[in-house]
């Protein structure tokens, strides 16, 4: 005589295949969303200020007025797009959604809500003229 | 009049008969392959630690370096476009199939566009960067799986194009390989049926560059993929998990539910069609105003 087996999991083989795959589950997540910390970055730049007044580089944008020399992230605080400089208004503006910042960052019309990241300088008088701690 | 007999009405005029009795399917397939080939041959000279220069020199410095990226561009294009169409063509014979084969067929669409999104990210551009930047940030604003999705998808900021090439070479060609292997398995392709296409394709490459984005300082607007114009548009004005995550959500959802022996057909197809008409009209603004 043949025993029927009950094909349908118990409520025991359950909780042990849940508990199962959220042990799997657990290393893979905390593997994918492990930052590495980032080591903190000085970029020394050769160039001077154009016109003694700005200076265009990947990351950030350097501006100068009387003595005073600070550093801008080109970040957009919307999305994450990379800022340009509007020489002729002297205002920095997103290319995907056109948020504009004022030269210290502080956001002058949005979509962008939060005022850029701003950097430290340290300026020089020879080359390397600026060291920007990002 | 019904959604029946409006149909009806529709397939007796000669062009849409024309557009009845292509094989859109076959059409997309073909020109699926012809990518995957391209792809690869692209792929033999990408570089992924110097994505925007191993792109440009594809264009300019490789021996038809620029006819190939064309082809898998252009091939890649027209894979998503015949497959929609194709979809909207044997709507109808999608009613014999199952709950589940029909939602693995529509799943299929979102990936392709993943795949063409993906690659438009891989070129580096100005375009490129900033769409898969974007993409990244979309992604950090849904709340609290935000950061393990980026972290799964893009993340673009920590580790530059390395999970945007993964996915675009293996993970969403595999995905859509599960998605669509039973169609396929069901509908076998001949390729040597369509030499007309497969010519067209290859010539068409031959006269139209792929776009790329030359590096120029100074540049204040940057129009994203063709795609990606509408959500673009969007993000001006909603905040991005709205713009990016639910809107094209609540689209794809309302698609996977749409089949005509839903009790809310009618309402499930005008919401398609009313998204669809506001997103062109969105993309449509976005090119005129901003372009």
């Amino acid at each position: 005589m043949h025993k029927k087996i009950n094909s349908k999991p118990t409520l025991t083989r359950r909780l042990v295949l849940i508990g199962g795959s959220i042990l799997l589950l657990y290393p893979l997540l905390r593997f994918i969303t492990h930052r590495v910390p980032r080591k903190p970055v000085t970029i020394k730049v050769t160039e001077p200020l154009k016109q003694d007044k700005f200076l265009v580089k990947d990351d950030f944008f350097i501006f100068a007025e009387n003595e005073r020399v600070w550093a801008v992230s080109r970040k957009c605080t919307h999305l994450g797009c990379r800022l340009n400089y509007k020489e002729n208004e002297d205002i920095l503006e997103c290319p995907c959604h056109q948020s504009r910042f004022a030269n210290t960052g502080l956001v002058i019309n949005g979509p962008s809500k939060k005022q850029l990241k701003t950097y430290k300088v340290e300026k020089n008088t020879d080359p390397p003229y600026f060291i920007v701690s990002i | 009049m019904n959604w029946t007999t409006c149909l009806e009405r529709l397939k007796k005029w000669p062009a849409s008969q024309l557009i009845y009795d292509t094989k859109w399917g076959s059409w997309s397939l073909i020109c699926l392959y012809i990518s995957l080939i391209s792809g690869i041959i692209v792929g033999l000279q990408y570089d992924l630690s110097e994505p925007f220069y191993s792109t440009a020199a594809l264009d300019v410095l490789i021996p038809f370096g620029g006819y190939f990226r064309s082809l898998h561009f252009y091939s890649s294009q027209l894979f998503f476009l015949f497959a929609v169409i194709h979809y909207i063509v044997v709507f109808n014979k999608t009613e014999s199939y199952s709950h589940n084969r029909r939602i693995m067929l529509v799943l299929t669409l979102p990936t392709i566009l993943l795949l063409l999104f993906t690659g438009y990210v891989l070129r580096d551009d100005s375009t490129g960067s900033s769409a898969g930047i974007i993409a990244e940030n979309i992604l950090l604003a849904v709340p609290a799986v935000g950061a393990i999705l980026n972290g799964l998808m893009f993340s673009i900021t920590e580790h530059g194009m390395q999970r945007v090439y993964l996915h675009h070479v293996i993970s969403f060609d595999l995905l859509l390989l599960i998605l669509a292997w039973d169609h396929l398995r069901k509908n076998p392709v001949k390729v040597s049926h369509y030499p007309l296409l497969i010519l067209l394709v290859l010539s068409l490459s031959i006269f139209i560059a792929a776009p790329i984005d030359p590096e120029e300082l100074g540049r204040f607007y940057i129009t994203g993929p063709w795609f990606f114009l509408g959500l673009q548009e969007l993000l001006r004005y909603l905040p991005p998990f709205v713009a990016g995550v639910l809107i094209p959500g609540s689209f794809i959802m309302v698609l996977l539910m749409l089949s005509r022996s839903h009790r809310w057909f009618t309402r499930l197809l005008s919401f398609t069609c009313i998204w669809l008409l506001i997103y062109t009209l969105l993309s449509i603004i976005a090119l005129i105003t901003h372009g």
